[in-house]
């Protein structure tokens, strides 16, 4: 592990960052794929609820509430049925949203299941570097990386091996654009929230 | 014995063993209920006769494996459910660590002819650019890097659609890859079988290979594995019956040792008693075997109940046999009673000959043959081989006192009237559930098993075991073709509540008419291409992204309409061989139903496709069917008695023999009739074959005692010879009626009732008080 004289025990750096949900936060979502012609954002809100329900809010440029209840997830899109499905058919999106949930309530010790993490600290800026260990999940995501700083995460950053990613800015981050920025300003954007990613 | 006594003593054993090496190999058992029953009346008895109504559902055993931590349990039923896939008794093996059904590569532009997605909504330019802002959305959302795969050629999911449709079920709980109870107690699996639900031989082979792979699948874990299902209880049952069946046969072959041996007191008479008796089984099978093609379990199991009444024969000789007197001498005189007996039975048999229901014309040859066979015997053959009697029970001075204070009883002829009287009184008082028509009564499963199968079966979703519904027709896309007309409707009845879920084979394959109009509406291959262009264009989608889309539309379009053939050795093949298949050159689909919860709204739906489709309540058929199969014997049954009598008459002439002869028998069938409805016990067919054994034996008792001339000597002889035969019938009905098997309890109270009351009584109404000298 590099920076191994500001690294601490993943258990330290959780009670740091524990939070009693409900927690919520507003984020915007960029996504790189070369599918696209240009990038896609959206924003919206992230809430953790006291019953456990993890709900992704989209309020921009549509709207969409997904409501994940332990293995039960619910999509409802604006004039169209609500989809459900059990997670048990997509264990990849699960460990995928298991992050998320662990992030929000900073619950971080169960991530170790799934993922190698990583935790470099330049206080009170920190990452988390999070390496799917299943190679099937491995496939389709290279790592996430959170930056943040004090008991706050900041921004999301998905990594998909064939250079495909997400950027995910959570409240408080430093940019707010007006228009499309360039993948490089929010990627900029992105990791100053935290400390230098190690790659 | 004489030297060539011995020697022919000799053949006569050669001879049964060769008997029974022949029969051996010439006895085919079957289990085929089309030998045990009248021609079906209705639909649903056809399909159930004929096996139709023998859903995957019943051959579905539902296992749980319990005792260790999750992690381990979760381990074992993976290694557990990857073993038994290896197997060829098993046809489905789930545990949750399946992937879900995969369509092959080859197969994968035929989704476009497999998918309803485009029935109601054709796949034109407003749709496709609907679901392209679908998949916008989708590639905003968390899902996206497990879409981007697929989406260039598979825009609109089909593939998930498909997959999702073809699991309707709801799934147990996971754990570690695996199924789980929902208190995470339990890790759950599902098996289908190879072997037919009431085939116990291929269950019980079937459960021996699911123990094997378990203690292996195990390893040092403490885990248990219980089994559950409709073949599990089957062979459950079988192999208790048959435990308890075994030890009653070693007791009875000790007591009957012990009673033979005290009454002759050589041991000698034993062996000799027991040959007429087997030379009747082993004869009267033999004809059955070589008439007809296989046997059913059942005319075995009626058959050598029926011939019971044979053991006695040897008993009259035996009994009779005095010192001074060569033995042919003395079955020439036991013959007239004896005689009579086998002749009014054997003919009152033919009546079953003639009920045009095989297993029963089966049964009366193997009865007329058997005992005839042994009549025959122990007329002509026993003597010859029977050594000196050196007991005479004339000169026993136990019986000498017996017989006198039997002679000292008073004879009353009142229960002539009383009998019928009385079981009259209990018949008015107790009028509810004289027949017993459901089957399950005859081999119930113990309670606790029962609730862990409902809870079992629960967590795992299984379709319902009771209701059915069946389509038919000429060919298989005919059948696929009305399954597909029933779609909307049953899509209905799910909505409104009525069932939880169904499924059918035209899921996953469409007819070919339904598959070419689905082909006639995919957009040509010049428009295809402009609508993907102005779609593609208003989207945020690369241009030419969806190149293998439009490649799979153009080959879905000139492919000729998948078939059962294209599915080859895929899962769903599996599934469709049990789904849809061929019987006596009709094609039959079963939609499995699951949660059903208003059976009227189903049946009424069938209705509306009379003639197509049957909606199939498996309990309500058979017991109907068990209904008709009983009127059936009835029937047979009473021409038989009528036929009984009429041979009698010829054979005593005067009305006065007749009745005395006859009285035991018929008030004897009263009293049991009459005790069994005092105690509530419903009538089940065995219970009916036990009452045509109990009035045989009621006869030939009858028949003796008033054969026996009015002289002590003789009267004590023939006492004798009666004690014997009914202790050693009670003795051994006697055992059966303490078994806890319904089936071999029913014939045990029952015979053992007509016993006990023909004989008394016979002494009492049939026997001429002797006369004094």
């Amino acid at each position: 592990m590099a920076n191994t004289a500001f690294s601490r025990a993943l258990e330290d750096f959780e009670r740091q960052l524990a939070r009693t949900p409900p927690v919520s936060t507003g984020f915007v979502e960029y996504r790189f794929s070369h599918l696209l012609k240009k990038p896609l954002r959206s924003s919206g809100t992230l809430e953790y609820g006291a019953d456990g329900v993890l709900t992704r809010n989209v309020a921009s440029p549509y709207r969409e509430v997904t409501e994940v209840t332990g293995d039960q997830v619910r999509i409802t899109r604006a004039g169209k049925p609500t989809r459900t499905f059990s997670l048990e058919r997509a264990p990849q999106l699960r460990v995928l949203l298991g992050s998320f949930r662990a992030l929000l309530d900073g619950h971080l010790t169960p991530l170790t299941k799934d993922f190698e993490v990583q935790l470099t600290e330049q206080a009170p800026r920190w990452t988390l570097t999070l390496k799917p260990r299943d190679a099937r999940l491995a496939k389709q995501l290279a790592r996430i990386a959170v930056f943040g700083a004090g008991e706050r995460p900041q921004c999301l950053e998905a990594l998909e091996p064939d250079g495909d990613g997400a950027l995910t800015l959570l409240e408080g981050a430093p940019l707010e654009p007006a228009k499309l920025p360039a993948r490089a300003e929010v990627e900029k954007a992105c990791r100053s929230s935290g400390a230098p990613l190690v790659q | 014995m004489t030297r060539r006594g011995w020697i022919l003593l000799g053949a006569w054993i050669l001879l049964l063993t060769l008997g029974v090496l022949w029969v051996q190999s010439n006895l085919h058992v079957s289990a085929d209920l089309r030998l045990f029953m009248p021609a079906p009346r209705t639909e649903q008895q056809r399909l159930l006769i004929q096996n139709i109504g023998e859903s995957p559902a019943s051959r579905l055993l539902v296992l749980a494996v319990e005792g260790d931590a999750p992690a381990q349990l979760a381990a074992i039923s993976n290694r557990f459910a990857a073993s038994l896939a290896q197997r060829a008794e098993f046809g489905l093996v789930a545990n949750g660590g399946q992937p879900p059904p995969v369509i092959p590569e080859r197969l994968l532009p035929y989704r476009y002819l497999i998918t309803d997605s485009f029935d109601a909504q054709p796949l034109d330019e407003s749709r496709l650019q609907a679901e392209l802002a679908e998949r916008e959305a989708d590639m905003a959302s968390p899902a996206a890097g497990f879409l981007e795969e697929w989406l260039p050629r598979d825009p609109t999911l089909e593939i998930l659609h498909l997959a999702s449709r073809w699991q309707p079920r709801a799934e147990p709980q996971h754990t570690d890859g695996a199924w789980f109870s929902a208190d995470a107690k339990r890790a759950l699996l599902l098996v289908e079988t190879r072997a037919a639900a009431f085939d116990p031989d291929g269950q019980g082979k079937a459960l021996d290979i699911l123990r094997e792979e378990f203690a292996r699948a195990r390893g040092s874990s403490p885990a248990a594995l219980t089994v559950s299902g409709t073949g599990y209880f089957s062979s459950f049952i079988r192999d208790r019956t048959q435990q308890e069946a075994t030890w009653i046969g070693t007791a009875d072959t000790i007591g009957m040792i012990l009673l033979v041996w005290f009454a002759y007191r050589r041991l000698m008479f034993t062996l000799l008693g027991a040959l007429p008796l087997a030379t009747g089984a082993l004869a009267g099978l033999a004809v059955v075997s070589a008439l007809f093609d296989s046997v059913h379990g059942i005319t075995l199991a009626f058959g050598f109940t029926l011939i019971g009444v044979a053991q006695d024969y040897p008993m009259h000789l035996f009994s009779h046999l005095e010192a001074h007197e060569p033995p042919l001498r003395t079955a020439q005189r036991v013959w007239p009673p004896l005689a009579t007996g086998l002749a009014s039975t054997s003919i009152a048999y033919l009546a079953f000959l003639v009920s045009g229901v095989t297993g029963l014309a089966q049964v009366a040859c193997l009865t007329i043959t058997g005992l005839l066979a042994a009549g025959l015997t122990t007329r002509y053959l026993l003597p010859r081989v029977v050594p000196l009697m050196s007991y005479d029970p004339s000169k026993s001075r136990r019986l000498q006192w017996l017989n006198h204070r039997i002679e000292q009883l008073p004879r009353p002829f009142a229960l002539f009237a009383l009998i019928p009287l009385a079981a009259a009184a209990v018949f008015w008082l107790r009028p509810e559930g004289f027949w017993q028509n459901n089957l399950s009564k005859l081999t119930p499963v113990p309670p606790d098993m029962l609730r862990t199968d409902v809870e079992l079966r629960h967590e795992l979703a299984t379709p319902d075991l009771r209701y059915l519904l069946v389509a038919s027709g000429a060919s298989e896309d005919a059948v696929l073709g009305t399954l597909e007309g029933m779609d909307a409707e049953l899509t209905r009845t799910v909505k409104d509540g009525a069932i939880g879920s169904f499924e059918h084979a035209a899921q996953y394959l469409p007819s070919a008419a339904l598959q070419r109009k689905r082909q006639a509406a995919l957009p040509d291959a010049a428009h295809l291409r402009d609508m993907v262009n102005r779609a593609v264009a208003q989207s945020p989608f690369e241009d030419g992204l969806f190149a293998p889309f439009v490649a799979d539309l153009d080959r879905a379009r000139t492919l000729p309409p998948m078939t059962r053939a294209d599915l080859g050795d895929t899962p769903l093949a599996l599934r469709l061989g049990s789904e849809l298949f061929e019987r006596d050159g009709r094609w039959y689909a079963l939609i499995s139903l699951y949660d059903v919860h208003e059976p009227g709204t189903v049946a009424a739906l069938a209705s509306r496709h009379a003639g197509q489709v049957t909606f199939l309540d498996l309990k309500a058929a058979s017991e109907e069917l068990v209904a008709a199969q009983r009127s059936h014997i009835l029937l047979c049954l009473e021409i038989a008695g009528v036929l009984l009598v009429l041979v009698i008459v010829v054979a005593l002439r005067r009305v006065s023999r007749v009745l005395r002869v006859l009285a035991p028998m018929i008030l004897t069938t009263l009293v049991i009739l009459a005790v069994l409805r005092a105690c509530d016990v419903s009538l089940n067919l065995f219970h009916l074959v036990s009452l045509v054994l109990a009035a045989g034996l009621g006869l030939d008792y009858a028949l003796f005692f008033e054969h026996a001339a009015p002289e002590p000597g003789e009267q004590q002889r023939t006492l004798h010879a009666l004690l014997v035969c009914s202790a050693t019938t009670l003795w051994v009905f006697a055992l059966l009626a303490l078994s806890t098997v319904p089936i071999l309890q029913a014939i045990g109270v029952t015979v053992s009732l007509g016993v006990i009351s023909n004989f008394v009584l016979a002494l009492l109404l049939t026997r001429e008080r002797a006369r004094r000298d």
